[in-house]
Parts: C-alpha cells; sequence; structure tokens
C-alpha cells in the first residue's frame, strides 16, 4: 500500500471517530448537569418566589420533562446547529462562543507564545550545561511554576506588579475608556485595535494582556522546559552530534543549529496536547482576572445552573481540544508512517 | 546574496527596533482616548452584579434594575432621601373607593431619548406586554393582582386591580411599572440586550454600548426631564466582575472609580481603611432571618421557638461577623421603613436571656437540651454565612438548652427544599418595593407564605387582608404594627440583621450621600467626578 493512500485511510478513520467523541461527551455533559442538584429556575428565583411561580416556569421551559425528552430536544438542536439560548440572560450560545470565544482565543494565543518561549529559552539552557547551577535552577523553577495553582500565581502578579508597583492593569482586556470607545470587528481586542490604526487602544490592550498571558504561559511553560531540557540531552548524546564536534563546528552551533532544532520535533506534539490543559487553565485565569473569556462565562453560567450555556461552551472546549489533536496526529501520522492505522 | 548567521541575527533585530521605534512614534502622536469632556466626567463604577435582560418585562434581578432606572421612568418614582412613590411621568395617581381601580394623571411634554412623545398609550403598552411576554426571568408575579390597563385621553390612564391593593403606588415604582415607547418596544417579545438602539426609555441615560458580563456604556439622555433636570456627570461606564477581589484591587488602584454591590465584610473593612477611598455607609432593607418550621420536631413547639429568640446572638453576628457593617434587626420590616417597631425586641430583650429560654422551656415541659439542626446555605448569601451561623450555634450551645448541629447545601439544593424538609434554616430578603407590607404579607399570609414553612394563623391573615385594603397610610401602619406583634409571639420566623447600603468611592466622586438611603437605588445621575 502506497504512502498516500494509507494517510487517506488513517485520516478518515480519525475524523470518523470524531462523531462517537462528540456524542458520548454531549451525553455526558447532558447528564451531570441534570443531576446536579437545582435547575436554572431554582436557582435565581428560589428563597424569593413561592414555589408554585418556580413550578410554573420550570414547566414553561419544559424541566418537569422526562429527561429523556429533554435529551431528545438538546441532541435534535446540536444536529440542527442550534445551541440554544441561554435561560438566565437570554443570550444565544453561538454569539457565547463567538464573543467571548474570541477574548478566550488571544488569551490563550499570547500565554501559548509565553509557555513555548520560556520552555524554550529555560529548556535549552538547562539542557546545554546539564547538572549545573544553571540547570538546577531551571529544573526547580520549571516544577515550582508547574506546581503553583494558575490563580494564586495570578494574584501575586496582581499585587506585585499591579498594587504595589503600580506598573500593570489587573484586570480586563482593556480599560473601561478604551473599550468603550473600541471598534468591535473581530471580537479580538488585539486585533481590532490594529485594524482601526489605534496605537493607544494597542498600547493599553497589550498592557492589560502582559499579567494573565504570563501567568497562564509561565505555568504551562514548566512542562516545556522539562521536556525540552530531556530532549536536548538526548540529542547532544547522538552520534551526528559527535561527528559534527568532530568535524571542528563550533560547539555554540552544535547545540543551536543541530541538537536544539532536532530537540524540538517532539515538543510540537505536546505543544498541541498542552492546548487541552491551556483551556483549562484559561478558566482559572479568566476569573481571577476578570478576563470575559468563554472560562469566565462557563464559571458564572456554572453558578446560575443555565444547562444551554454550560452545555454550549463545554462542547466548544470539546471540540476544540479534539481539532487540535487531530491536527498533530495528522501532523505526526505524515512525519511518521508508523503511527498510521 | 547568503548572509552570515550572525548578520541574519543583527538584520532582523534591526528591523524590529525599527517596527517598535514606529509604534511608539506613532503611539506618542495619536490622540489620548480620554481627550473630550465627557469622558473625563465619565464616572467609572465596578460591580459583582450580572445582567439579565435590559428589557424591564426580562428581569427580576437587581443588576438589571440597577441599570433600568438608568434608562427608564415611572409613573410614580422614589426620590433620594425618601421611601414614599413621588410623581415622576404621572403627576399624581388616585385610587377609588375601594380601592381597586387606580387612575394617573400623565405629565405632558414628556419625550423618549429618540424624540417619540410619551403618552398614555405607551403606559398600557408597558404593563400589557409584561404579562403578554410573560417571561420566565420576568417581573409580571408583581402585577399579579392588575386585571386591566384602560386610557382616557393622551393623559390618563387607569389601573383595575382584581383585589384591593394600597401599595398599588409602590408596585408602580418597581421594574413593573417601567415604562417603554410602544413604537419600538414589541408587544410579545423582548428586545435583546445588544440592540442599544431600541432600549429606549425616557431616564437620565441612554444605553450606548453593552457588552454581555463586561461593560454598560450610558450617554446623557438629552430629552430627560428627571428628578434634578440636569445630570452631575457626562456619563458612565459600570465594568462587571466575577470577583469581588479583583474589583477591590481595580478600586484601590484607580481603574475604577467606585463599587457598589459587593464586597465581603472583611474587604470593606480594609477599603475603608485605605487611602484615597470613603466607605459610605447608610441603612439598608436587606435583611437576614432564620425560618422555623412550625410543622417539624422540635420547632413545631412554641416553647423552643421562644427559646431560640431569647438566645439570638444578633450583636455577636453583626459585631464579629460583620464588623458592624450590619444592624441587628427585632422585627421583619427594618429600622427606617415606615411602621417598623422592635416587636422581637419588646417580647424578648435586646440582648441573650438564659433564663428566660430557660423558664420558657420548662414551662413548656421541654427536655433539654434540645437537638435542632440549622440549615443554612455557603455561597448564595455570601461567605460570612458560615461565621454567622456558627455564632448562632455557639450561643445556642453556649446555653446548655440546645444541642445544635449545623448542615449546609449549596443553593440549588437549598432553595428547592427549603420548609419541605429543613426544620430551621437561613434565609435572606430583599424587598420589591420598600414598604414595611413586603415584609409582612410574602411570611405570614397563609397562602402567600414561600417558606414553605408551615406557618398559618387565621388572625394574621385577617390583619393582611385588612392591610391591603386600607385606604390610609395611617391604617396601613396600624396593621403593620398589629402583624409585627403577631408575628414575634408565634415567632415562626426569627429576624436578626438587616444590611447597610455600601458603596465605596474614590476620592475624586461627590455627592454619594445624597443617594443612600432606604430605597437602596444607586442614582448615579447625582454623582459629579472630579
Amino acid at each position: 500500500m502506497n504512502q498516500g493512500s494509507s494517510l487517506k485511510r488513517y485520516a478518515i478513520t480519525r475524523l470518523a471517530l470524531v462523531v462517537p467523541m462528540v456524542f458520548i461527551l454531549l451525553t455526558l455533559v447532558f447528564l451531570l448537569m441534570r443531576v446536579a442538584p437545582g435547575n436554572p429556575v431554582s436557582a435565581s428565583l428560589g428563597g424569593h418566589a413561592p414555589p408554585a411561580v418556580i413550578k410554573e416556569i420550570s414547566h414553561q421551559l419544559g424541566y418537569d420533562k422526562p429527561v429523556y425528552v429533554q435529551y431528545g430536544h438538546y441532541l435534535g438542536q446540536i444536529i440542527r446547529g442550534n445551541f440554544g439560548t441561554t435561560i438566565s440572560d437570554r443570550r444565544s450560545v453561538g454569539s457565547i462562543i463567538l464573543v467571548n470565544g474570541a477574548a478566550t482565543l488571544e488569551l490563550t494565543f499570547f500565554a501559548m507564545i509565553v509557555a513555548v518561549f520560556v520552555g524554550m529559552l529555560i529548556g535549552l539552557l538547562s539542557g546545554r550545561y546539564r547538572d549545573s547551577p544553571l540547570d538546577t535552577g531551571g529544573r526547580l523553577f520549571g516544577i515550582v511554576v508547574y506546581a503553583t495553582p494558575v490563580f494564586f500565581l495570578g494574584l501575586l502578579a496582581q499585587l506585585i506588579f499591579g498594587v504595589w508597583l503600580g506598573w500593570l492593569p489587573i484586570s480586563d482586556q482593556a480599560s473601561p475608556i478604551t473599550q468603550a470607545l473600541l471598534q468591535t470587528h473581530t471580537n479580538i481586542f488585539f486585533l481590532d485595535a490594529i485594524i482601526d490604526g489605534n496605537w493607544s487602544a494597542l498600547w493599553d490592550i497589550t498592557q492589560h494582556l502582559i499579567l494573565p498571558a504570563t501567568t497562564l504561559g509561565i505555568v504551562y511553560g514548566g512542562v516545556f522546559i522539562r521536556l525540552i531540557r530531556v530532549n536536548v540531552i538526548r540529542t547532544m548524546k547522538e552520534d551526528y552530534i559527535e561527528a559534527a564536534r568532530a568535524r571542528g563546528i563550533k560547539e555554540r552551533s552544535v547545540v543551536y543549529h543541530h541538537a536544539f532544532r532536532n530537540a524540538l520535533v517532539p515538543v510540537i506534539t505536546v505543544v498541541g496536547l498542552q492546548l487541552a490543559l491551556l483551556l483549562g487553565g484559561a478558566i482559572l485565569t479568566e476569573t481571577t482576572f476578570n478576563w470575559p473569556g468563554l472560562g469566565h462565562e462557563l464559571y458564572i453560567y456554572l453558578q446560575n445552573r443555565d444547562y444551554a450555556a454550560v452545555q454550549g461552551i463545554v462542547v466548544v472546549f470539546a471540540l476544540v481540544v479534539v481539532a487540535a489533536s487531530i491536527v498533530i496526529d495528522f501532523a505526526n501520522a505524515f512525519i511518521d508512517p508508523r503511527v498510521r492505522y | 546574496m547568503h548572509l552570515r548567521p550572525r548578520l541574519r541575527y543583527l538584520v532582523v533585530l534591526g528591523l524590529a527596533g525599527l517596527v517598535l521605534a514606529a509604534v511608539g512614534v506613532t503611539a506618542a502622536q495619536s490622540k489620548p482616548l480620554a481627550a473630550n469632556h465627557s469622558t473625563a466626567s465619565t464616572i467609572l463604577d465596578g460591580t459583582t452584579d450580572t445582567v439579565t435582560n435590559v428589557d424591564p418585562a426580562g428581569n427580576y434581578d437587581y443588576g438589571s434594575g440597577t441599570v433600568d432606572i438608568l434608562i427608564y421612568q415611572h409613573l410614580l418614582d422614589l426620590n433620594a432621601g425618601s421611601t414614599i412613590p413621588a410623581p415622576s411621568l404621572a403627576t399624581g395617581c388616585k385610587a377609588n373607593a375601594s380601592v381597586t381601580v387606580w387612575t394617573c394623571t400623565l405629565r405632558k411634554g414628556v419625550k423618549f431619548s429618540n424624540g417619540d412623545p410619551f403618552t398614555s398609550t405607551d403606559v398600557k403598552w408597558s404593563f400589557d406586554r409584561v404579562n403578554k411576554i410573560h417571561d420566565p426571568s420576568g417581573i409580571w408575579g408583581l402585577i399579579s393582582n392588575l386585571k386591566s390597563v384602560t386610557t382616557s385621553g393622551p393623559y390618563s390612564v387607569s389601573f383595575h386591580l382584581s383585589t384591593a391593593q394600597s401599595t398599588w403606588p409602590y408596585i408602580l415604582a418597581t421594574g413593573a411599572g417601567e415604562i417603554v415607547d410602544h413604537k419600538v418596544y414589541p408587544a410579545t417579545k423582548l428586545v435583546a440586550n445588544t440592540d442599544v438602539k431600541d432600549l429606549v426609555g425616557t431616564g437620565p441615560y441612554t444605553l450606548s454600548k453593552f457588552t454581555p458580563g463586561q461593560q454598560a456604556v450610558f450617554a446623557p439622555n438629552p430629552n430627560y426631564a428627571g428628578e434634578n433636570g440636569k445630570l452631575a456627570n457626562g456619563g458612565l461606564i459600570i465594568t462587571y466582575y466575577s470577583k469581588s477581589s479583583t474589583m477591590k484591587l481595580d478600586l484601590q488602584k484607580g481603574t475604577i472609580d467606585m463599587a457598589f454591590r459587593d464586597f465581603t465584610p472583611t474587604e470593606y473593612t480594609a477599603l475603608g481603611k485605605t487611602s484615597g477611598v470613603t466607605l459610605y455607609k447608610g441603612k439598608g432593607v436587606g435583611i437576614r432571618y432564620l425560618v422555623l418550621n412550625v410543622k417539624r420536631a422540635p420547632t413545631n413547639k412554641l416553647a423552643v421557638r421562644k427559646a431560640i429568640a431569647y438566645l439570638f446572638p444578633r450583636q455577636d453576628i453583626a459585631t464579629r461577623v460583620y464588623h458592624g457593617q450590619v444592624q441587628p434587626l427585632y422585627s421583619m420590616p427594618p429600622a427606617g421603613l415606615p411602621g417598623h417597631t422592635n416587636a422581637f425586641g419588646e417580647l424578648y430583650g435586646m440582648a441573650p436571656n438564659a433564663a428566660k429560654a430557660k423558664a420558657v422551656l420548662a414551662a413548656g415541659h421541654i427536655k433539654t437540651p434540645v437537638p435542632l439542626t440549622v440549615w443554612w446555605t455557603p455561597s448564595h448569601y455570601g461567605d460570612a454565612s458560615a461565621d454567622e451561623y456558627t455564632e448562632i450555634q455557639r450561643s445556642l450551645n453556649a446555653s446548655g438548652l440546645f444541642k445544635v448541629t449545623l448542615k449546609s447545601a449549596e443553593w440549588a439544593t437549598y432553595s428547592k427544599t427549603l420548609g419541605t424538609q429543613y426544620g430551621a434554616f437561613q434565609l435572606g430578603w430583599f424587598p420589591d418595593y420598600p414598604d414595611a407590607e413586603d415584609y409582612i404579607t410574602p411570611f405570614y399570609g397563609t397562602k402567600s407564605n414561600f417558606t414553605s414553612n408551615g406557618y398559618s394563623n387565621a388572625k394574621m391573615d385577617a390583619i393582611i387582608k385588612n392591610e391591603e385594603g386600607a385606604k390610609t397610610l395611617a391604617q396601613r401602619l396600624t396593621y403593620i404594627k398589629q402583624a409585627q406583634v403577631i408575628a414575634a409571639q408565634d415567632a415562626p420566623i426569627i429576624p436578626y440583621w438587616q444590611n447597610s447600603m455600601l458603596v465605596v468611592g474614590r476620592s475624586n466622586i461627590h455627592n454619594m450621600k445624597k443617594t443612600i438611603d432606604l430605597d437602596y437605588l444607586m442614582r448615579f445621575w447625582l454623582l459629579s467626578k472630579s
């Protein structure tokens, strides 16, 4: 069988697996929300409205119907591409995904840049100067930041850089005035400011990005530090490195042009998988920094027991992770024929 | 030509530097954001409230209500410093002899923010659509007594009620009575929050931008002719926070000028000591109370309920748990509202009295210590609830007369259960309108009691009915006082604190005290910024 047809078969099989994965996920989310006590009506009106009113509203919204009926209705809407409308504030889940998803994308994009940069820099230096104080420091840093809860790191960053030093803003995507005056095109504030040529807004937005992106990025950079370090050390022991040295190539060139580049190849796979963790961390980061992303909205809608919103947002998170893992799998299958079915 | 690697790096660095320099120069030359006067006098507020729907027919929560009073007006409004509804879009309202028809004369010459004239058609439209839309999140429950609305010319409107309701003027001043433009608002569906051009009212501001969960931006309404005629500021931006700790840091930094609702007691105390920040405090109308199930043991025994009333540690809760930010409360209607009495204080004393508690239990032949399970909920009423109920447990147990077990349930379960399973449980109340009746009817009427604690007293029902049909304020207050006496005697509910209206503002915000009163309304239009 030639390479082209085996890759095609792998791609088709891999894509086909997405359907049952997503179906299982949708069902799990639906059931978990129903199993959790309460519903959106009791969450908002309980303790204030008479039971008869709560019952009437619950009936109006269909929460008194059998679970399987609610499930059928839910699946039918999803199949039609309708993620529904939130119960608490009447927003279409689609618009939440577009608007707030853009904010999460902005944060995770810059956080990933920080994570990769920090990971690469420290990982490379640690691997290059193995067993030196630099290596010990780098490894310790990687473990500490990865073990530290992201919200705690965020709070520290807010206190130190935001309040005590007063260098950076500590919340939101932009200052209130900037946000009020900014024309939204893509809902990614950074891009919108560039599109408008509004450089003072761009600077304001950049300042607001620094703390949350750095906080989230550093935590996940800890993973890359250790991975890159190990790969650099392993690669440095390879025969072709010895050969390069024997040919008289300078050590710096051996490390950066030969060892490091090859050490990065497995890291690309991990970057895609880390996206899932990054999205999870984004929830905590967004609530700490009042960053209006999907994680922030999920936190609020969970408190309100807003089934439609929670289901929709969790599904989006899952689909993003699924898509990222598919892209990575395809990349791996393309590079390495051994991983194909 | 193939550049050597090192030279390649230098070229890249140089290009990057040029780009940064270009950005920097352009940034230096671009106009500052807040260049114009209206931006400089725009008040920046923070809150942890949320907004469900801006359309008045679709909300029944405080966060949405705060936005609505900026955009809409009522026939009667609660003006600063008064808890009595005063003429606003109406010049006056009168009831018929049976208090079942209220007729209001409308003010002439009023315009909506889009220039449309305000007439009786708008009033009828506004009320009718609340009922027609019947939104699950909406306020239709408050006008459940309304049979129909009729108009008599462009400046007269009559409300026909099913039963007598002396507090109808208060209902007109609530979110149910917000007046919308009949030419813009659909009869049977809500206007979306982001359709700001359609969110038209006669209030002091227009909503110029709304980003759900993030920000609401208000600009002055040029057609506003309200309480003071002229706004004291050039606009308002409300930023929505999910955590009060973040809001506190932003306030300290000066990112926002003020914050209203809500901080923890510890945060309020810390902010009160922060330089450049002032904590404003006034009497509030929110209350906290302990509900006792009169159908379940041991609280089905009057002696047990009275003993709890004798032992209740109101002052300890106010001081130790809330740092003085709440006041002990001795009757359901809070102090400051017309008709309030210290009914529990007069009957059971203003401080815990173990001797009297012991005596009442002995007289009731109740074996002590009485095992009692008290339920509370961890998050809905704030983080201090845990300390609050620990304090209650401590006080009851310390008397030797009770053995209290505390149990908690998360709000979603708790709010569905209440008196159907709990014997003694925590609840809080925020009124629909600042009148003592709203602290009596929902708790003590046999049909209107929402706590499911089984309380029913024919005498109390009669008092409530008389109060609803009373023709004068003096008559109403007499009945309200009678109701409080019975409430204390039967003790199915023990009120224990009323909140304060707390607002935190930086030193550049002025006139805050004008809006701090029992109406618990943040009248941003009265505030100025230097």
